[in-house]
Order: C-alpha cells, then structure tokens, then sequence
C-alpha cells in the first residue's frame, strides 16, 4: 500500500482567489516530478517539470554531452502544453510574450533562438540542434478550437529551488487572454 | 563515467518510454479527434527517402488521398498516435488512400527501433527528413502536426497535436475525400 502511494501520490488543490473559471490542479508524478495544471477561457495550461537529470539524459541520447547540456538542463525545464479546448475562436501566441515571476519581479522566458545561438557557437552537431530544436514547445503558434495542442520543453532560466509564478497569453483575433499557473516549483 | 552513462539511458528508458507507465501519470493530455478544414491550396513540395532509400515525391499521389503526419520518436503524442494511424491506414488503403509519415532530424535505426514496439506495426511509408527542411515548407510550427490532401493535391485539413486516427470521424473524413 505504501509503495503504491509512494508510486502514485497524486494530490488536488483548489487554489481560491484564481477567477471563476479557472481552478489550479497539481498532481506530483511517481517520478517525484510537480505537473500543475489550469483551464481558461477554454484553453488548458499545464506545466510538469522534467527533472535535470531527465533533461540531461534526453539530450545526452541526442547528441550532447554533458558539458554542452548543463546551463540547459539546470534552467528549470518543464514539459509545457497548451490546448484549446473550446475556446470561442483561434488562439495564437508568442512565448516570449508569456511571463515568470519570481520574489516580485517579472522576466521573460528564455527564448529558444537564445539557447539555439549558444549551442551552435559551442559547436554542437545540426542533428542534436534539431532534436533540440523541435523538442522545445513552439514559440509562436496557432491553435484551433476542438483540441489543436502542442507539447513541448520550455526553460523558464531559473535556479533550481526557484518557486515562480508563469503567465501564458494568447490572443484570439486581437483580443488578448491570460492565465497565470501559480507557486510552480523547481526541483533539484 | 560509463556508469553514470547507463544510468542516463536507464532515466531515459523509464521516463520516455517503459510501456508500464499509464499514460495519465506521465501527465499527458488526451489525444483528440477534431480535423480543421483548410483553405484547398495545392501541397507544398515533399520529396524525401523512405527506409529504402527511395525517394518519394508527393506529386507522384496525385489521385490518391494522401495523409501526412510530421513526427519524432521523442515526440510523445507522436508515439502515442502511431497506432491509430497505421489502423486508419489499414481501414482506407483500398479507397485510394496513402499515409507518409516524415520523421524529423532521426537516422534509420532510431526509427526502426521504435517502429518495432509500435502496436499495430506501421506499414505505411515512412520518409526522413534530416534536417527538417520540410517543416517551415509546410508552415509546421510543433509536432506532430498532420495534414490530409485531397484527390488534387491540395490541403484539405490540418491536425496540430496528438489525434487519434482511428476515430470514426477522422475515418469518415479521408474517405470522403476519397469518392
């Protein structure tokens, strides 16, 4: 009973204060990893870390060494969706137009032509530059109602320990939307 | 150092691909069944080798309903819908239908490896496309994302995200653009 629990814990909580239509949800993962997950406006956000030491391995696999992954691999790396459920029309975004915020002070993400442009100045090879590349949530994209969806890694450029807040917006014809995932957590 | 390497992969292993592990706690979303009908623009350019080394140009399908899926083997929705794509195959290749899959920046034995867990086992043609050219050709921002053509080679729909292929209305939808 023990090992399943410790296997499987998964635990809900109903952040308040949030918007009536938007309620938070965390599940830790039996690989000790946090996924938090919110629904807005008809679009479901959700981010699960990928524990460095899983970033290390999935890039390490692809061509890096282990040199050339770590700035990377300890950057707070989560697993990242976006899905528009039904949302009232065609959503796009621009993920640098997304938000952390971290003891009161707001950033934007890491971009992944950032993180492009220093690898290949570390002269990694074009197949893992492309791994990596097209592992990396879209930076920009458009998505249509009925569950368009993409999954993807995005680095929010924080230490580990970092517990952050992170703003995804996205606009549907112009008119622009937010939801906020709060207390996200970046493990060791 | 070699220890620390194999630990790696076992990590690997584990988290990407252990079949014990439900789908719901890697926290994956659902797979969905919507197609968004496209404006009918002819296809972008697509001639690329398949396992064979043979090069296959869509153009050649002019006639036939042809599926295009874009695809990794570390992609996981990719993973999760090859399955139903080799039965919606498998349902609609008498109707004049073909299925190319474009696998994105792999070499043949990484896909040959995956292609043999894959349950049922793909019988479609797979293409490779190294250094993914082919994705901003085709205004592919994600994988996987798929699209259908119709008998004229033109886009009739499109599939960003997982789907799964065997669903009844995905089905009806190929094969209503095969008649």
């Amino acid at each position: 009973m023990k090992n399943i629990f410790n296997l499987l814990m998964v635990v809900v909580l109903w952040w308040p204060g949030i918007g009536h239509s938007a309620a938070q949800k965390y599940t830790q993962l039996e690989t000790g990893a946090g996924s938090w997950e919110i629904y807005s406006a008809g679009v479901t956000f959700s981010l699960t870390q990928i524990l460095p030491d899983q970033v290390k391995a999935f890039y390490v696999n692809r061509g890096f060494t282990l040199e050339q992954i770590r700035d990377f691999e300890r950057s707070c790396v989560y697993m990242t969706v976006l899905r528009n459920d039904n949302a009232p029309g065609t959503i796009h975004f621009i993920s640098n137009d997304w938000l952390v915020q971290v003891n009161g002070k707001r950033q934007p993400l890491v971009p992944v032509s950032e993180w492009l442009e220093r690898f290949e100045s570390a002269g990694i090879s074009k197949a893992a530059l492309v791994a990596f590349r097209w592992a990396q949530f879209p930076p920009e994209q458009s998505y249509e109602p009925g569950g368009d969806w993409n999954q993807g890694m995005l680095s929010m450029g924080l230490p580990p320990g970092s517990i952050f807040d992170v703003t995804a917006r996205w606009d549907i014809d112009g008119k622009g939307f937010e939801t906020t995932l709060k207390g996200i957590r970046c493990d060791r | 150092m070699i220890g620390k390497m194999i630990g790696i992969r076992l990590v690997v292993l584990v988290v990407f691909c252990h079949p014990l592990i439900p789908v719901s706690a890697q926290g994956l979303p659902p797979l969905t069944h919507s197609l968004t009908p496209v404006k009918n623009t002819a296809a972008p350019e697509l001639e690329l080798q398949n396992m064979d080394e043979e090069v296959v140009d869509i153009r050649a399908l002019e006639g036939k309903v042809v599926v295009v899926n874009f695809w990794a083997t570390w992609c996981p929705p990719c993973r999760r819908e090859m399955g139903s794509l080799e039965r919606l195959y498998q349902a609609t290749k008498e109707q004049n239908v073909e299925v190319l899959a474009v696998n994105i920046g792999e070499d043949l034995d990484t896909v040959f490896s995956f292609l043999g867990i894959v349950e049922p086992s793909p019988t479609f043609k797979m293409l490779f496309d190294p250094d993914g050219a082919s994705m901003s050709r085709w205004n592919v921002k994600g994988l996987p994302t798929t699209f259908i053509l119709n008998k004229k080679g033109e886009l009739a729909y499109r599939a960003v995200g997982g789907r799964e292929f065997d669903h009844a209305e995905i089905i009806k939808a190929v094969v209503d653009l095969s008649r």
